[in-house]
């Protein structure tokens, strides 16, 4: 992979076609779980957390009111990013991956979901948690920290 | 000054008063989280809040190192839009009475 940067018009990186495929999968399986959550899942929690700690039934109305469409915007920001790597995915090298200012909203949106939902499987809870080195979802849970981090100093250029 | 201007401002001098007396604010707060990195919660604050780079830094570090902080306050309904689009980002946000 090479780290995004600022273009003239929106931002670039570059994807291997494995890492490009492991992405737009994260993204279709925190949809699916995000489409069909299950009850007391510790992810969807964090993803849709309560917003009135303190009072339940505030919460629940809130949760009422918001949640279908927060998660359906999570759904859609998943399959922004897979498009933008549909020709990464299906190359047989590293293709570069052009975002317009739109889609990198969405790209930082979606790794932090993804990020957090790995974090949350892995029960990293506290700011010295570490994966386990053995652990293969680890890996990846640095490597997104890696490309958002990219993507995101790129952006602080444009404020 | 013109005088239109004048009256415009007085006008919203009573507005804030009222809102200061007659209803309780509220706060949006956000926590800290072992996940998102620091110079993300920074933009979020930045692009979002529209506070300068020193100010969002500021904010950050509070929620990274006291493990939340106030980034807004105003009426409810408000708050709950803020509340609604850390969400969005993936931030860990809450809203209470400013008093709580």
């Amino acid at each position: 992979m090479r780290a995004f940067r600022r273009k003239s018009a929106g931002y670039e990186a570059a994807f291997a076609p494995e890492e490009a495929r492991l992405i737009v999968q994260l993204t279709e399986q925190i949809g699916a779980m995000l489409a069909e959550p299950a009850a007391g899942d510790a992810a969807v929690l964090r993803l849709l957390p309560d917003a009135y700690p303190s009072d339940p039934e505030a919460a629940a109305e809130f949760r009422r009111f918001t949640a279908e469409g927060l998660a359906e915007r999570k759904v859609l920001n998943g399959q922004t990013v897979a498009t933008s790597l549909a020709e990464a995915s299906a190359a047989t090298s590293a293709t570069k991956v052009r975002l317009d200012e739109q889609q990198a909203q969405a790209w930082i949106r979606a790794i932090s979901d993804i990020r957090l939902t790995i974090a949350s499987r892995l029960g990293i809870e506290r700011d010295d948690d570490r994966p386990n080195a053995d652990e293969p979802l680890g890996e990846i849970y640095d490597w997104l920290a890696f490309v958002q981090e990219s993507l995101v100093v790129a952006m602080q250029g444009r404020l | 000054m013109s005088m239109p201007d004048l009256l415009e401002a007085t006008e919203h001098d009573v507005d804030l008063r009222e809102q200061t007396v007659l209803g309780s604010p509220w706060v949006t707060i956000v926590w800290n989280d072992p996940v998102n990195l620091m110079s993300y919660v920074s933009y979020v604050f930045r692009s979002y809040f529209g506070f300068s780079q020193r100010e969002a830094d500021r904010r950050m570090m509070q929620v990274h190192s006291a493990g939340r902080a106030v980034v807004a306050t105003g009426p409810r309904e408000e708050m709950e839009r803020h509340v609604e689009a850390m969400h969005d980002f993936g931030l860990w946000a809450t809203l209470q009475k400013a008093d709580e």
